[in-house]
């Protein structure tokens, strides 16, 4: 804080604003409503993709790890896929859907889906074949195997991948909103560049720094403990 | 623990009825015949009910059984070929044999984990299709499942069974303090040293009361003390459930200190190269020297080819592989323990009277 509070006086320009003129720019944007509201649309377009992604990502890793034929069939395509960075999707959303929610929740949800299936399918490949073995022995079949067994089994890896899900789910969506006068925090950094604003572009980035931060906080910093508890400190993903 | 659940003798006829089971399930208006029964009962002669393999009936019959390893290079021996083996109820069978000879795979089979190529295996009188949890395993390495309690771990089989939580919480209560974890029932299996999560896989698997307990080399990556202190848990589980127990172990010590019977296997095709009959009473004692010289009778059974020498690339010391467990040593200090559970085996202690009485 200090460095940065010196190193913008050093500048000495309006292109690099202290932490003072930040501060103020999240203070105005409040008191006008505007940061809040931009919040708020991001924060649900997030929820709404990230959902969507895990309802899609998780079975799909699934099928994947324990349904060879898929494997063989879109394996490859998954993976290949999972290394495209999102945003190059966004041109192909918009042919498709035009600028809508549609175009922003495709990015989306492809960005956060593929690594949450990766994940997913690399965590049911590596339980140890013990635990299914001894899931059988005791009579274990079906969707008990799958509830009870393999997914809990499989949950360390799982919460690995929903939080990268999860992390680019929030990068797609600032690409996506950024392109067009969506309403979210990414037009609200848009707005910044446009009036030359730099105080505002910071506030903003600060507030998705702080909103990263408090996900982290308010979703998986349990989970994460759960994990340390029931496994031990080493499986941690 | 409950007495053991006497399972219906279907193909053996000889085995005295179990008069008080008659009688608590026969209808009231059959009293007459109960009675009858009850009567007959008392008059036929019965097995003492603290020697399970005094039992009689066979509860596991392994039938020219082969095994090739499906995908295995053309010409490559098969597993097993022609595997035959029988145990009786109540019996605690020992397979040794030396690493890669097939009894993992056997007992993979019986499970019914694996299916034979040819052959046939029968439990308690019926075909093995598939696993099931008549057929209890207790593999190497810890299955305990990591995400449950040691408590949920032993409930799992008995939900999957559809017992009500009660039923469920009462067993688990009763296993656990069987094998000496009661209080630990809250513990994660990270939480568990070794030799404590396999006593609660132990635990687990005698949850459904299986008619047959099947042990893969429960004990081989313990250390050396651990793994003692749990063979005399298993003999001791075993005297008080009567369990039929197929226990694999590469260990020719612990082959002779669990074994009413030991199995030698051979090399692939495995087959049984020497049959040893431990004819020692139990409790048994460690450095009792009818042991050593059984032990040594079944090392130099083992096939020759490998010889010995060929076992000891196993995780436990070396010294605890060829019989030579210090055949002339005090019985008493070999087991000095650091759990309390170690008291409820201080009666075998007195059995050392009958050193060299077997030579």
């Amino acid at each position: 804080m200090a460095a940065w509070a010196l190193a913008s006086s050093l500048a000495a320009s309006a292109l690099f604003p202290g932490p003072l003129p930040v501060a103020a720019a999240v203070v105005e944007g409040v008191r006008n409503g505007t940061l809040p509201s931009a919040l708020a649309l991001t924060l649900a377009r997030l929820l709404a993709g990230y959902t969507a992604a895990m309802v899609l990502g998780i079975p799909l890793g699934l099928g994947l790890a324990r349904i060879a034929p898929l494997r063989e069939a879109v394996g490859p395509l998954v993976f290949g896929l999972s290394a495209v960075p999102s945003i190059c999707w966004l041109p192909l959303a918009i042919l498709w859907f035009g600028l809508s929610e549609w175009a922003i929740q495709l990015v989306v949800i492809l960005g956060a889906m593929l690594p949450i299936a990766v994940a997913t399918e690399s965590s049911v490949r590596t339980i140890p074949p013990v635990i299914h073995r001894a899931a059988r022995t005791m009579g274990a079949s079906g969707a008990r195997l799958l509830f009870e067994v393999t997914l809990p089994a499989a949950f360390p890896g799982i919460l690995g991948g929903a939080k990268l899900g999860w992390t680019f789910a929030l990068r797609s969506l600032m690409a996506g909103e950024l392109l067009f006068v969506s309403g979210g925090l990414g037009q609200l950094l848009e707005t910044g560049r446009d009036l030359g604003d730099t105080a505002l572009v910071l506030a903003v980035v600060l507030v998705i720094v702080l909103l990263g931060r408090a996900s982290e906080a308010l979703l998986f910093a349990r989970l994460d403990g759960v994990v340390t508890r029931r496994w031990g400190a080493e499986v941690l993903p | 623990m409950p007495a053991p659940v006497a399972r219906c003798p279907v193909e053996t006829p000889r085995v005295p009825p179990r008069t008080a089971e008659r009688f608590s399930v026969a209808p009231a208006g059959a009293s007459v015949i109960v009675d009858t029964v009850f009567t007959l009962g008392g008059l036929l002669p019965r097995a003492p009910a603290r020697t399970p393999s005094a039992r009689q009936g066979t509860a596991l019959a392994l039938e020219g059984l082969t095994f090739a390893a499906p995908g295995a290079p053309a010409g490559s021996p098969a597993i097993l070929e022609g595997f035959d083996a029988h145990v009786r109820a109540g019996e605690l069978v020992v397979l040794a044999g030396p690493s890669g000879c097939g009894k993992s795979t056997l007992l993979n089979l019986v499970a019914g984990l694996l299916a034979p190529t040819t052959g046939r295996i029968r439990s308690d009188g019926r075909d093995v299709r598939g696993a099931g949890h008549d057929r209890a395993l207790v593999f190497q390495e810890a299955a305990l499942f990591p995400w449950l309690t040691l408590r949920q771990n032993v409930e799992f089989p008995l939900k999957v069974q559809g017992f009500s939580r009660a039923e469920r919480e009462a067993r688990a209560r009763e296993l656990l303090a069987l094998v000496h974890l009661e209080g630990r029932d809250g513990a994660f299996p990270h939480e568990l040293s070794g030799g404590m999560r396999q006593r609660g896989a132990i635990a687990r698997a005698l949850a459904t009361d299986p008619a047959v307990l099947l042990m893969d080399e429960p004990f081989a990556a313990l250390d050396p003390h651990t793994r003692e202190r749990l063979q005399d848990e298993v003999e001791r589980v075993w005297l008080a459930t009567g369990k039929t127990i197929v226990f694999v172990t590469h260990s020719v010590d612990e082959a002779v200190r669990l074994g009413d019977r030991v199995l030698v296997l051979g090399d692939r095709p495995s087959r049984v190269v020497a049959e040893v009959i431990v004819d020692v009473e139990r409790p048994r004692v460690r450095g009792d020297q009818r042991l050593a010289a059984l032990a040594a009778e079944v090392a130099a059974a083992l096939p020759r080819a490998r010889g010995p020498l060929a076992l000891i690339d196993s995780p436990d010391a070396p010294g605890d592989e060829l019989g030579h467990d210090a055949p002339f040593a005090p019985a008493a200090p070999h087991n000095t323990s650091h759990e309390p559970n170690s008291a409820s085996s201080s009666p075998r202690l007195r059995v050392g009277g009958g050193l060299g009485a077997g030579l």
